[in-house]
C-alpha cells in the first residue's frame, strides 16, 4: 500500500466515496483503511500494561494455547428423547410454523423455524400480503427476544416476586371495587391495534364497565394518515398504496420502503419489476426528503427538503397539475415540482405520491386530491377501511391520560407493553403525573423505565410463546401461533385482559378461537387449520372503499414548517420507537445510511455543520424550548440544509445491561405539540464522543466498485460497465478448476438494493453471527459476514447514494486460499471457497491477502458460549466459532448440504433450479441476490451474469469472483438536471483503470 | 591459544542432539499415542446407562429391527433415540414389574425424559448425516460393529477423521448391497468385497466426498 500513496494523492477525488474523511483523503482515513488488523502490540501499547507484560502474556498465551490444544477431551454428551414423539416432528430436520410479528399494530407474516420447536431463524411467509418473502431486521432480529437473556422472567409486586394467582386475586378485588362505579377509575393503556380478539376483550370489558377508559399511546403513529383521509374523504380511512399498479412514485418524506407500514410490500413492488429489463414497466421513483432513507438510496431523483417544506412542495406539484390551491409560502425547487407533475401527469392512474406519516393532515389531504384528479384513486392509491380500531389520535390519547392521572381520576392503570415513562413526549411529564396513580401495573416483556415505577410488573410473553391475532396493511388477519411453551412464568397481555372481560377461563388459544368462530364461515375447523398453516385468514382483506373527495381540501394550506434549524424526530431504524433497544443484533447493525452502530447522533449536513462551526462527534447541546438534551454530532451528506435529524430510541436507562445508556435520549426535547419537527439550536460544547462507525471498514479503495448509467444510455452503450475496464494479462499460477456438477455463483442487482439491511440481519440469524460490542466496532472487529457499501457519487452536499451488499466472492482464483499455511481455506468441487475452522491457526494471512475485505476473525470469544438461553436461538446446522479462527460466508453451505443430501437420498442426481436460496437471498424484500448453478443454464443467476450488466468487484486482479453485480440502472426523467450517469461512468472507469494499473498487491 | 572444549566434548555435544532429538520425536510419539489413545477417543469404552438396555437382547434374542427404535436413520441426519411410549409399547405387558425398568415406566408416568449417555459422539464441528449413509449403501455395522453383539454398547471405532475418510475416499471397500444394511452379520469375504465394491460403488453413484465442507461447516 505504502507505494500507492504518492500516487493516490496524485489521483483526483474518489468518484464514489463512503465518508467525507476519504473523500478529502485525510491521513486518519489512510491509515485505518490501510492498517486491516491493528496489531496486538498497538493496542497493548494504548493499554495500560507495558512491553514487558505485552512480551510476558504473548510468551503465556503461546504455551497456554499449546497446551490446551494437546489436553482437551470432550465432555460427556446426553442424549434426551422425548417421551411421546410429536407426530409431525423429525429431529434433525427444521420444522416452520407459520405466525406474524407486530409493530405499532400491523402484523407482518412470518414463517419461524423452529428445531425441536425452539424458533432459531425467520423468513418472510411469501403467502403474506405485507411480506411476500422478504423481512427487514426488526422484525428478522425478533427470534432473538425469545432466548434474550435479560428477559423479565418473574411477576413482581412492588419489586417483590409474587405469584399470578395473587396478582389475579388482586386484581379482581380492584374489579370489586370499582364495580358501583362502573369501573371508573380504571384505565387500560396499551400501543395502537389490529387485534379482532383484544378488541373483541376491550368490547366486553366495556360492557362490563362502561366507565373504565382505553388510553392508546404509540409514540410513532400514523395518525395523520387518518385524518388526511378524513378530511379528505369525510370519514377516517386506510390509505393503502398499490405501488406494483404505479408507474411513477413519488416519496413525498415518507421513507415508505422504511419506517412505514407496509415497507416490505412497498420494497417489493417498485424494486422486483428492477430485476428485468423491461424499462417501460420500471417505476420512476421521485424522493423529497430531509435525510436520506432508504428510499431515497433507490430513488431516481432526490430532492433535499425540510420537512417543512414537504407541503409547499406539493402545492407547488399540485398547482403545475392545474388544481386550484393556494400559492405556497415557502419558495420550493420549481423545476422539481413541475418535472414531478408532468411525469404524474403522464402516469395518470399509475401515479402515487407517497406522503409521510409525520406529514400534517392537510399535505395528505392534497395527496388524495392528486391522486383524484390523475384517476389514480382507486387504482393504484386505495382505501380501505381502518386496519388499526378504534381510531383515536394517541396524542391526545396520551394527554388525556395525563391529565386524568393530574386530576386524580384515576384509580388502577394497566400499561400493556408501553413504556410511557421513557417515551411520552417530555411536556407531558408523564412519570410525574404517573406517580400519583395508586396502583400502576405493567405488563412487558422487560423490567423497563415503566416497569421499574409500576406496583406490579407481568412479563409478558414473546411473539413466539403466544397465541394471537393481528392485522396487515391490507386487513388480511394472520392467527399468531407459538412455537413452544413459555420459557418463564410469563403471562400474555391478552390474559391480563382477560381478568377484566370476565373471560378469565380457558387460555389465549381458546379466546382466539373464540373469536373467530364468530366470523369464519363454513367448516370451523378445517378454515382454523387452514388459517393457521398459511398464516393468513382467507377474505379477510378489506374490502376498497372509495368515497367522493371532498373539494374543500384544495382550500386548505398546510401550515409552514418552523424558522431555523429545523429538528426532526424519526424513528431509528433499528430500534423504532425504543422497543427493540433490549437486542444487541439491532443495536449493533449498521444503520442504512448512517452506518452508526450502537448509537445515534443529531445529523446535520455538512454546510449546516459548517455555519454552526461544528464537526462529526463533537457533543453538542440540541435545545428545543425549554428543553436540552447533550448529543453528538454526525455530518451527513444528502441532509437537507439547516435539519437536524435525530432518531428516537436510544438513550434508554433501562434496558437491560446491553441497551442501557446507548445513544441518546431524543424524547427528553420532544413535545406533545410538535413530534415532528420543530425549532431548535445546537450549541457546541469542549467534549467528543467516540461513536463507531462502519462507514470506512473493509475498504477496497475507489476501484470502479460502483457502476451506473441511465436505462438511455445502458441502450445505447450496453457494454457501459466494462467500458473502462483494465485488460491486464489474466495470467495465473494455478491450474483451472473444472466443474462438472453445481457450480454456484451470486449475483447481486444494485438497480433493486437500497440498502435496507435485510440480508445483514438474515444472516446474522442463520449463521450464528455474534455480537461484538461498541468498542470492537470501532476497532473493524464487526462480524457481519455480509456488509452493505454505502457510496455517495457527485456533490457533497447533495450526493447520489448507492448501496451495495459485499460479501465472499468466492473467488476462482482465491488469494486467500493460496496463503493458508494450514489449509484451513481451500476450493471445493462446487466452487465455493471453504473455510474449515477446525484448521484454522488464526495467522490472518488469508484476511491480509483477500482483496474484499470479506473475512472476520475472532479477536475474542465473541459467542457467548456459556449463557444457557442464547443456545435455543441457534442454527444447529452451523459452528458456533470459537476464540482465534477466522470465518467469512459460505454461501449458507448448510442449506446446499440439506438440499443436496435430500436429492442424493431421492436418488436425484442434481438438485432442482432455483430450488436453494441463501438467508440473505432469501430475506431481500427486493430480490436483488440470485444464487444458484451457473452450470445450469435455466437458473436465474447464470442468465443474469450473462446480461452485459454483470461485472466483477476488482476484476483486474484475475481472482474470477463467483459472485458479481448488475451495474446500477437509473430510469431517469430528462427534464431534470442531475450529475449525468454517463459521465459518472467514464470518470471511475478512469479510476478503475488507474487502480489496475497500479494496484500492485 | 589453548583449546577450550576437550575432544571428548564432541561427543557430549552429538549424545545432546541426539538427545534432543530423541526427546522431541518421544514427546510427539508420547502426545500422538495418547490423542489417539481410548481416554481421548473413548474407543472401546462400555458405558453405563440409566437402563442397562441390552442390544444383544432385544436384537440377537428378540430380532427386532434397528429401525424399530432408530427410525430416523434413512430419513434424517439424527438415527433417532425412541421415546419413552416406544419403550413401554412393550414393557407395559412384559417385564412390566421388572425393578430395572423403573426409571422407563417413571419416565412414562412423570413425563420426565430419559437421559442417556451419548456413545458415539462427534466433535460439535462434524455434521454426519445418517441417511445419506444409508441411502448409499453404508451397513450399520460397518460403522457401529456388531451391536447386536454388545449387551451395553461401546464405541467400536476410533471416530478420528482419518478413519471417516478412508471409507470416503475408498468406499468399495466398504459398501454392501442395500438389502443387506441392517445385517448386522454380513461379512463378505475380502475376495466377495473386491469384486461386489466397486459395481455397488457404481450401481448407488456413490461419490468420493473428501472435500471439507462435507463434513465441516
Amino acid at each position: 500500500m505504502s507505494e500507492n500513496n504518492a500516487d493516490t494523492g496524485a489521483l483526483e477525488a474518489p468518484t464514489h466515496w463512503t465518508s467525507l474523511e476519504e473523500l478529502a483523503r485525510t491521513p486518519e482515513f489512510e491509515a485505518f483503511a490501510s492498517a486491516e488488523f491493528p496489531t496486538a502490540w498497538e493496542e497493548a501499547r494504548h493499554s495500560e500494561a507495558g512491553r514487558r507484560d505485552f512480551l510476558k502474556l504473548m510468551g503465556a498465551s503461546l504455551g497456554l494455547a499449546g497446551l490446551s490444544n494437546a489436553c482437551v477431551r470432550q465432555p460427556d454428551e446426553k442424549i434426551v428423547p422425548y417421551v411421546k414423539m410429536p407426530e409431525e416432528l423429525v429431529p434433525g430436520k427444521p420444522l416452520e410454523f407459520a405466525s406474524a410479528v407486530e409493530r405499532g399494530g400491523y402484523g407482518t407474516g412470518v414463517l419461524v423455524e423452529t428445531h425441536t420447536y425452539r424458533p432459531t431463524h425467520l423468513r418472510g411467509n411469501p403467502e403474506h400480503p405485507d411480506s411476500r418473502g422478504g423481512l427487514h431486521p426488526q422484525a428478522q432480529a425478533g427470534v432473538l427476544d425469545v432466548w434474550d437473556p435479560d428477559r423479565s422472567r418473574q411477576i413482581r409486586r412492588r419489586g417483590n416476586v409474587s405469584t399470578w394467582d395473587s396478582f389475579v386475586r388482586e386484581m379482581n378485588e380492584v374489579i370489586a371495587n370499582l364495580s358501583e362505579q362502573n369501573g371508573a377509575g380504571l384505565r387500560f393503556l396499551t400501543g395502537q391495534t389490529s387485534s379482532p380478539t383484544l378488541l373483541r376483550t376491550f368490547e366486553a370489558i366495556r360492557q362490563r364497565m362502561p366507565e373504565a377508559r382505553w388510553h392508546i399511546w404509540e409514540p410513532v403513529s400514523r395518525h395523520h394518515m387518518y385524518e388526511g383521509a378524513r378530511r379528505a374523504f369525510g370519514r377516517y380511512l386506510e390509505v393503502r398504496y398499490r405501488l406494483d399498479r404505479a408507474s411513477v412514485v413519488f416519496d413525498l418524506d415518507a421513507d415508505f420502503m422504511g419506517a412505514m407500514p407496509g415497507a416490505i410490500r412497498h420494497q417489493a413492488e417498485v424494486l422486483r419489476t428492477r430485476n428485468n429489463q423491461d424499462f417501460d414497466r420500471w417505476c420512476r421513483l421521485y424522493v423529497a426528503e430531509p435525510t436520506p432513507t432508504v428510499g431515497g438510496s433507490a430513488a431516481d431523483h432526490r430532492l433535499r427538503i425540510r420537512s417543512g417544506e414537504a407541503g409547499a412542495l406539493l402545492a407547488a406539484v399540485a398547482r403545475a397539475l392545474g388544481l386550484e390551491v393556494p400559492r405556497p409560502k415557502a419558495s420550493v425547487d420549481g423545476a422539481f415540482a413541475t418535472a414531478v407533475a408532468r411525469d404524474l401527469a403522464a402516469a395518470g392512474r399509475g401515479a402515487v405520491v407517497v406522503v409521510g406519516d409525520a406529514q400534517p393532515p392537510e399535505v395528505h389531504a392534497l395527496a388524495h386530491a392528486i391522486h383524484a384528479h390523475l384517476g389514480a384513486a382507486g387504482h393504484a392509491v386505495v382505501t380501505t377501511e381502518p386496519v388499526l380500531a378504534p381510531v383515536v389520535d394517541p396524542m391526545q390519547s396520551l394527554r388525556d391520560l395525563v391529565s386524568a392521572m393530574n386530576a386524580g381520576e384515576v384509580e388502577t392503570l394497566i400499561m400493556l407493553d408501553r413504556n410511557p415513562v421513557y417515551d411520552a413526549p417530555a411536556d407531558l411529564e408523564f412519570g410525574k403525573a404517573l406517580s400519583k396513580v395508586p396502583n400502576r401495573v405493567h405488563v412487558g416483556a422487560h423490567t423497563d423505565e415503566t416497569a421499574d415505577v409500576s406496583h406490579w410488573h407481568i412479563p409478558s410473553h414473546s411473539a413466539f410463546e403466544m397465541w394471537g391475532d393481528v392485522r396487515s396493511t391490507d386487513g388480511t388477519a394472520t392467527i399468531m401461533q407459538p412455537t413452544l411453551r413459555p420459557l418463564h412464568d410469563t403471562h400474555s397481555p391478552l390474559a391480563v385482559l382477560s381478568i377484566f372481560s370476565g373471560e378469565n377461563e380457558g387460555t389465549d388459544y381458546d379466546r382466539v378461537r373464540k373469536t373467530w368462530k364468530e366470523r369464519l364461515k363454513g367448516d370451523f375447523e378445517k378454515t382454523w387449520r387452514r388459517a393457521l398453516h398459511d398464516g393468513t385468514v382467507p377474505d379477510t382483506a378489506f374490502r376498497v372503499r372509495q368515497p367522493k373527495l371532498d373539494p374543500k381540501v384544495l382550500k386548505g394550506a398546510p401550515p409552514p414548517g418552523p424558522d431555523g434549524l429545523e429538528v426532526r424526530f424519526v424513528p431509528d431504524p433499528n430500534l423504532w420507537d425504543g422497543r427493540f433497544a433490549t437486542n444487541p443484533w439491532l443495536l449493533e447493525l449498521p444503520q442504512p445510511i448512517t452506518k452508526l452502530s450502537w448509537d445515534n447522533a443529531v445529523l446535520v449536513s455538512p454546510s449546516t455543520a459548517e455555519k454552526q462551526g461544528l464537526e462529526a462527534t463533537d457533543v453538542v447541546e440540541l435545545r428545543v424550548e425549554d428543553r436540552m438534551v447533550e448529543a453528538p454530532i454526525w455530518v451527513l451528506p444528502g441532509m437537507a440544509d439547516d435539519v437536524a435529524t435525530v432518531h428516537l430510541g436510544w438513550g434508554r436507562r433501562s434496558a437491560g445491561p446491553v441497551g442501557s445508556g446507548q445513544g441518546f435520549d431524543a424524547y427528553a426535547v420532544r413535545s406533545s405539540q410538535r413530534p415532528w419537527n420543530t425549532a431548535g439550536k445546537l450549541k457546541k460544547t469542549d467534549r467528543k464522543k467516540r461513536l463507531a462507525c462502519t462507514q470506512d471498514h473493509f475498504r477496497m479503495m475507489d476501484r470502479g466498485l460502483i457502476r451506473a448509467a441511465t436505462t438511455d444510455h445502458y441502450a445505447s452503450h450496453p457494454q457501459f460497465a466494462h467500458a473502462r475496464e483494465a485488460h491486464l494479462p489474466k495470467l495465473t499460477l494455478w491450474k483451472p478448476w473444472s466443474y462438472e456438477g453445481h457450480k454456484w455463483g451470486m449475483t447481486i442487482n444494485l438497480s433493486a438494493c437500497n440498502g435496507c439491511n435485510a440480508c445483514v440481519a438474515a444472516c446474522q440469524s442463520e449463521n450464528n453471527i455474534p455480537v461484538v460490542g461498541k468498542e470492537q466496532v470501532a476497532k473493524g472487529r464487526e462480524m457481519h459476514w455480509i456488509r452493505v457499501d454505502r457510496y455517495y457519487s457527485g456533490p457533497v452536499e447533495d450526493p447520489v447514494l448507492t448501496h451495495q451488499p459485499v460479501t465472499c466472492m468466492m473467488c476462482e482464483n482465491a488469494p486467500c486460499e493460496t496463503v493458508c499455511p494450514v489449509n484451513a481455506t481451500v476450493h471445493g468441487p462446487e466452487g465455493l471457497n471453504q473455510m474449515v475452522y477446525n484448521r484454522c491457526v488464526g495467522t490472518r494471512y488469508c484476511s491480509n491477502n483477500c482483496p474484499y475485505k470479506v473475512r472476520r476473525f475472532n479477536f475474542h470469544l465473541y459467542a457467548d458460549w456459556y449463557e444457557e438461553s442464547l443456545k435455543g436461538q441457534r442454527n444447529p446446522d452451523v459452528t458456533v466459532r470459537g476464540r482465534g479462527v477466522m470465518e467469512k460466508c459460505t454461501y449458507c453451505v448448510q442449506r446446499i448440504n440439506r438440499a443436496t443430501i435430500q436429492a442424493r437420498v431421492e436418488g436425484k442426481k442434481r438438485i432442482e433450479t432455483d430450488s436453494i436460496q441463501t438467508a440473505c437471498q432469501e430475506a431481500c424484500p427486493s430480490r436483488a441476490i440470485s444464487f444458484g448453478d451457473l452450470n445450469d443454464p435455466d437458473a436465474d443467476v447464470a442468465r443474469k451474469q450473462k446480461t452485459p450488466l454483470s461485472y466483477a468487484l476488482l476484476g483486474e486482479l484475475n481472482t474470477r469472483p463467483r459472485t458479481t453485480y448488475l451495474a446500477r440502472l437509473f430510469h431517469r426523467n430528462d427534464e431534470l438536471p442531475v450529475p449525468t450517469p454517463a459521465r459518472q461512468t467514464e470518470s471511475h472507469g478512469d479510476a478503475a483503470g488507474k487502480g489496475g494499473t497500479h494496484g500492485s498487491h | 591459544m589453548a583449546q577450550i572444549f576437550p575432544r571428548s566434548a564432541n561427543a557430549v555435544f552429538r549424545a545432546t542432539v541426539m538427545g534432543v532429538i530423541g526427546l522431541v520425536a518421544a514427546t510427539v510419539a508420547l502426545a500422538y499415542g495418547i490423542h489417539g489413545g481410548g481416554y481421548f477417543t473413548r474407543q472401546d469404552l462400555i458405558r453405563h446407562q440409566p437402563v442397562p438396555f441390552s442390544h444383544r437382547h432385544h436384537v440377537e434374542s428378540m430380532g427386532i429391527d434397528c429401525r424399530y427404535c432408530h427410525w430416523l436413520a434413512e430419513e434424517s441426519h439424527f438415527a433417532g433415540i425412541p421415546p419413552t411410549h416406544t419403550c413401554m409399547g412393550c414393557h407395559s405387558q412384559i417385564w412390566a414389574e421388572s425393578p430395572m425398568l423403573k426409571p422407563v415406566r417413571d419416565s412414562y408416568e412423570s413425563g420426565e425424559p430419559l437421559v442417556w449417555n451419548r456413545v458415539h459422539d462427534l466433535p460439535d464441528f462434524v455434521y454426519f448425516n445418517h441417511s445419506i449413509h444409508v441411502a448409499k449403501g453404508m451397513g450399520c455395522a460397518t460403522c457401529h460393529g456388531r451391536v447386536d453383539e454388545m449387551a451395553l454398547v461401546w464405541q467400536e471405532n476410533t471416530l478420528h477423521m482419518a478413519w471417516c475418510l478412508d471409507c470416503h475416499r475408498n468406499p468399495e471397500k466398504y459398501v454392501r448391497p442395500k438389502d443387506q444394511i441392517y445385517n448386522m452379520a454380513w461379512n463378505p469375504t475380502a475376495r466377495e468385497q473386491a469384486e461386489l465394491g466397486p459395481k455397488l460403488v457404481e450401481a448407488y453413484d456413490i461419490q468420493t466426498q473428501d472435500h471439507c465442507y462435507t463434513c465441516h461447516r
